[in-house]
């Protein structure tokens, strides 16, 4: 039975696409736009849209930006020759948000992940290469995410630049300051050993 | 409902809603298993770091008799797979053996020596020896756990038995090996030399210290492939995704 009338059916259907709402959360939130006034409906329906025609990916380090480079590619005290490499664009402003970082950033758009059909050509990989011959990048910082795909991802990459004299370093792993020892997983333990750096 | 506890390697993820993951599992108790890690993404969960690809962990689930998807309650990490150094091959072996273990084994259908195998696999293209032979291992193995290794003692139509003076072709349709009487049309040019029949016997039934100082020619490689890759698109239905990654699967 077609209770709501199919244009109500539809805006609920649009809402049940969106991660995390389920057919209960997209009636509820389509009810709230039939009460709501017309300018706080159109308010969103017009963020929508500004998002989708003005928001697109930097040229240069695949991050979104609405100008022509995004914020950190145009920001001339950033270090260009020390490069960061993330999975998404959300990977970016985690580590923007810890503030320890002044070179610039480069957004792979995913990571390879073979079993889902996602190969290194679906990723902004080539760009990297020719970003790092046209900037003459002295480091590469690998920092995908410490998953087996993600490090995966970095082994090709680091395999594709064998033999072009950038270092190639990836983020530490191991204990958070803060915990203690004898709560830490084995697993922590262990990257946190292998990882030890002078003192 | 009722709880279990159980080892299992996982070998798929999927995201599903914000925080939680959809995780296909190989148990040595149940077989596969597929079940809901609710809040699995956060950093503080009952996951902890445990659920990625090819991890060996203890598990806690709550099974659903109605046929939904169990709930993982818990999981400790016991073993993370590490590839060879610098090796994408070895990483990829790694994947095969997941892609192959959820396309050819059903939910609930133990098999304790399959699992055991899977663990060893994984060592083995973790570590130092010929990575060809341990993932040609791991496919024979599998095949003959699952009922569908091919006739390679002698011929799949009549039974004749392999002998040394008498090359036999190799067809998938028929089965395995087919001796020259039962297949007078065969080009002689296609014929499986017995050296790589032992070589896949010796892989099958001999001892691993044995098998893992194995040479195989190049010719004899591409013979292996040419017997093992048509047999597990077969049975598959269809290539599997990681073939085309795997270059000595394409020599």
């Amino acid at each position: 039975m077609n209770a709501y009338g199919s244009t109500v059916n539809e805006l609920i259907d649009q809402f049940a696409k969106l991660p995390g709402i389920g057919k209960k959360s997209a009636e509820r939130i389509a009810y709230h736009f039939l009460r709501c006034s017309r300018e706080e409906a159109f308010a969103l329906a017009d963020a929508i849209r500004q998002v989708k025609l003005k928001i697109h990916a930097c040229p240069n380090c695949f991050n979104l930006t609405e100008d022509k480079l995004c914020q950190i590619c145009a920001d001339p005290r950033r270090d260009p020759r020390i490069l960061c490499v993330v999975e998404q664009p959300r990977d970016l402003l985690a580590l923007e948000a810890a503030g320890a970082f002044q070179g610039m950033y480069h957004v792979l758009q995913g990571r390879i992940a073979p079993l889902e059909g996602i190969g290194p050509e679906q990723l902004t990989i080539d760009q990297l290469v020719n970003r790092i011959k046209r900037d003459q990048v002295r480091e590469l910082i690998m920092a995908t995410n410490p998953t087996l795909e993600g490090d995966g991802t970095s082994l090709y990459i680091s395999n594709v630049l064998e033999g072009t004299g950038v270092k190639i370093t990836r983020l530490a792993r191991g204990i958070a300051s803060g915990s203690v020892l004898e709560f830490a997983n084995k697993e922590m333990l262990a990257d946190a050993m292998r990882g030890r750096q002078s003192f | 409902m009722s709880t279990e506890k159980t080892e299992a390697l996982v070998i798929r993820l999927a995201d599903w809603s914000e925080s939680s993951k959809v995780v296909t599992l190989f148990s040595s108790d149940f077989g596969k298993l597929a079940a809901v890690a609710k809040g699995a993404k956060r950093l503080k969960s009952a996951f902890e770091s445990a659920l990625d690809l090819l991890t060996i962990c203890n598990i806690v689930l709550i099974r659903k008799s109605s046929g939904g998807l169990d709930i993982l309650t818990e999981a400790k990490l016991q073993k993370r797979f590490t590839a060879r150094h610098g090796s994408l091959e070895s990483l990829y072996a790694g994947y095969y053996l997941a892609e192959l273990l959820d396309s050819l084994t059903e939910l609930d259908d133990p098999h304790p020596d399959l699992y055991s195998e899977a663990l060893k696999s994984l060592d083995r293209f973790a570590g130092d020896g010929p990575l060809e032979l341990a993932v040609l291992r791991w496919e024979l193995v599998l095949l003959e756990e699952i009922g569908q290794l091919p006739m390679l003692e002698g011929c799949a139509d009549c039974g004749r038995p392999v002998a040394p003076d008498i090359w036999f072709d190799f067809s998938v349709g028929h089965g395995g090996l087919i001796c020259p009487d039962c297949h007078p049309e065969a080009d002689h040019a296609r014929h499986i030399q017995p050296g790589t029949l032992a070589i896949l016997n010796q892989l099958l039934t001999g001892q691993e210290a044995a098998w893992q100082r194995l040479v195989v020619s190049a010719p004899q490689q591409r013979e292996l492939r040419r017997i093992m890759t048509p047999t597990i698109c077969h049975v598959l239905g269809k290539r599997p995704k990681m073939m085309g990654y795997l270059k000595f699967m394409n020599p």
